[in-house]
C-alpha cells in the first residue's frame, strides 16, 4: 500500500503526466470506485480534465449542472468534506444535487479541494458504489495527492493561457523572486507553490506578474492566513 | 588611497581571492566581493557582474549596490548595451561618454544618464574558448579608465571566471553550463530570502540583502546556505 501511494505521489508530481491519467493515480492509492479531477470557482472554467470511469465524471456534471454539491463547497471553503452516506444521510444540504444522485450508482463521495496558496483552482472528488467511511490516513494522502494535482492543474492552465512569460524584462524577474519570498513568509508555502501563486494571481487578474509582484513588494497586496484558511487582503 | 596602501589592498584581495578558492565557497559571494573590490580599488562609481544563462542571456549576479536603479542600469547594460557586446565580441567594450552612444542601445543610455553615470566598460569574462558573462564598470567621470585599473579589472574577471570554471577540470566538461545554472539558481534564491527577511523585518530588499549578508560572515556561512534555508523556514532571524 505504501508502495502504491509513493508511486502514485511520484506519478502526479512528473510535470508530464498525461492530465487523463490524474484520476486512476489517484485510485491507485485509495481505496474508492472512483475519482475525478476538476476545475472550477472563479479563476478557471468548470470544466472535468480527468476522470476514472463515466459515474465519476457524471458526479462532477451534475454539480456543475445544478450548481451546487461537495466540489463546490470545497472550493468555497478550502476544506475537504466527507458524505459516508449521501444517498441516505447526507451531511450537507444541496436538494437539487442529492436527489439527482440518488439515480446514480454513488453511496458515498469525499471531495478535496484543489489550490495554491490563496487559489482556489478545483477539486478532487472521489466517490465509492455503496456507503462508506475514508480513514484518516486514506484522507491525508487524498489531501496529499490534492496538493500535487493543484500544482499540475495550475502549470496547466497557465499553458493554456499561453503562460505570459514571466517577465519580457530580465530586472524584472528579480522583483518577481523578492515577491515570492515576501508570499513565502506571508503564507509558509514552499518556494515553488509562492511563485506559482504569483503567476496564478497574474492570470486571474490578467496583469503581468511584474505588476502583481511590486504590489506585493510595495505593500499593495499581501496575503495572510486566518484560522488556517488563507486570505487575500489588498 | 596611496600608492603602497592600494597596492597592498590589491595583494589581500587576490590572496582572500586565492583563499577562496581553495576553500569550499559560495559562488554569489565570491562575486558579490569581487564586484565590492572593484570599486574600492579602482577608479569606478559602480560595479556589476552579469553571467550568461543556457539562452546566452546575462544576469546580474553581483553588484555594488542592490538599489533597482543600479541594477537595472546593468541589466540594461546586458540587454543593449556593453555588457552584451563584451560577452559575445569577448573583448572589452568601452564607452567613453555614454551621452553619445550608439542609439541602439538607448535603454541603457537613459538608465545610466538618470542614475549619474557618465562612461562605462564592458569585460568579457573569459577562459579560454569560454565565455561565461561580463563585468561592468560604471563611472561618474567620462573618459578612460587609466591603464592599471583597466588590467586589474581584466585580472579580477578573470579569477573570477576561473573560480567558476574551476571544477570544470576535476569533472566531466559538459558539467560548465551546470555549474552556471547552480550559480544563477543561487541568486534566485537570495532574492527570494530578501523578499522573506523584508516581509518579516518589514524593511526594504536591499536592507533585507545586508541582513543576510550580515547572518552569513557572522554565522561563518555561504550566503547561498543561508538564503536557502531562509525561503525553506529552516532558520528565521
Amino acid at each position: 500500500m505504501d508502495d502504491a501511494f509513493d508511486s502514485a505521489m511520484h506519478g502526479l508530481a512528473d510535470r508530464r503526466a498525461a492530465e487523463a491519467d490524474l484520476a486512476s493515480t489517484v485510485l491507485r492509492a485509495v481505496p474508492v470506485t472512483g475519482a475525478s479531477v476538476s476545475t472550477l470557482g472563479g479563476i478557471l472554467e468548470k470544466e472535468t480534465i480527468s476522470s476514472t470511469d463515466p459515474i465519476a465524471a457524471r458526479v462532477d456534471e451534475l454539480q456543475f449542472d445544478l450548481g451546487e454539491g461537495p466540489c463546490w463547497d470545497v472550493v468555497a471553503a478550502g476544506r475537504p468534506i466527507f458524505e459516508p452516506e449521501i444517498q441516505t444521510r447526507p451531511r450537507h444540504r444541496w436538494p437539487a444535487f442529492i436527489e439527482a444522485i440518488q439515480r446514480e450508482p454513488v453511496g458515498a463521495i469525499f471531495a478535496f479541494p484543489l489550490s495554491i496558496g490563496t487559489l482556489r483552482i478545483g477539486a478532487l472528488d472521489l466517490y465509492h458504489e455503496g456507503p462508506a467511511e475514508l480513514s484518516d490516513e486514506d484522507a491525508r494522502r487524498a489531501a496529499a495527492m490534492a496538493t500535487l494535482i493543484s500544482r499540475y492543474v495550475m502549470r496547466r492552465a497557465l499553458r493554456l493561457a499561453g503562460e505570459p512569460d514571466p517577465s519580457e524584462h530580465r530586472h524584472a524577474r528579480r522583483v518577481v523572486h523578492q515577491a515570492t519570498g515576501f508570499v513565502i513568509a506571508q503564507l509558509g508555502l514552499s518556494p515553488e507553490d509562492a511563485y506559482l501563486l504569483i503567476q496564478g494571481q497574474a492570470l486571474a487578474q490578467g496583469r503581468t506578474m511584474n505588476e502583481i509582484a511590486h504590489d506585493i513588494i510595495d505593500r499593495r497586496l499581501s496575503f495572510t492566513t486566518d484560522d488556517g484558511r488563507i486570505e487575500e487582503e489588498s | 588611497m596611496t600608492k603602497t596602501s592600494r597596492q597592498e589592498r590589491l595583494l589581500e584581495v587576490f590572496a582572500t581571492l586565492a583563499d577562496t578558492l581553495v576553500d569550499d565557497y559560495d559562488t554569489v559571494e565570491l562575486l558579490q566581493m569581487l564586484v565590492e573590490s572593484c570599486q574600492e580599488l579602482l577608479d569606478v562609481s559602480a560595479v556589476g557582474l552579469l553571467l550568461a544563462d543556457a539562452d546566452g542571456n546575462l544576469e546580474v549576479m553581483a553588484s555594488t549596490g542592490e538599489d533597482s536603479e543600479l541594477v537595472e542600469t546593468i541589466q540594461l547594460a546586458a540587454e543593449d548595451g556593453p555588457c552584451i557586446e563584451a560577452f559575445r565580441t569577448t573583448s572589452v567594450v568601452h564607452v567613453p561618454d555614454i551621452a553619445s552612444a550608439p542609439e541602439r542601445w538607448r535603454g541603457f543610455k537613459a538608465a545610466a544618464l538618470h542614475s549619474g553615470f557618465a562612461s562605462a566598460y564592458g569585460i568579457p569574462m573569459r577562459l579560454r574558448e569560454e565565455t561565461i558573462g561580463s563585468l561592468n564598470l560604471l563611472r561618474t567621470e567620462p573618459g578612460e579608465l587609466n591603464r592599471l585599473d583597466l588590467r586589474t579589472a581584466q585580472a579580477l574577471a578573470d579569477v573570477a571566471t576561473i573560480g567558476i570554471l574551476h571544477e570544470r577540470a576535476l569533472r566531466a566538461s559538459d558539467l560548465t553550463r551546470r555549474q552556471l545554472q547552480l550559480a544563477l539558481n543561487s541568486r534566485v534564491t537570495i532574492e527570494q530570502a530578501k523578499g522573506v527577511l523584508a516581509h518579516t523585518h518589514d524593511i526594504s530588499p536591499e536592507e533585507a540583502f545586508g541582513l543576510l549578508r550580515t547572518h552569513a560572515r557572522s554565522h561563518s556561512l555561504p550566503l547561498g546556505v543561508v538564503a536557502e534555508r531562509v525561503v525553506h523556514r529552516e532558520l528565521i532571524f
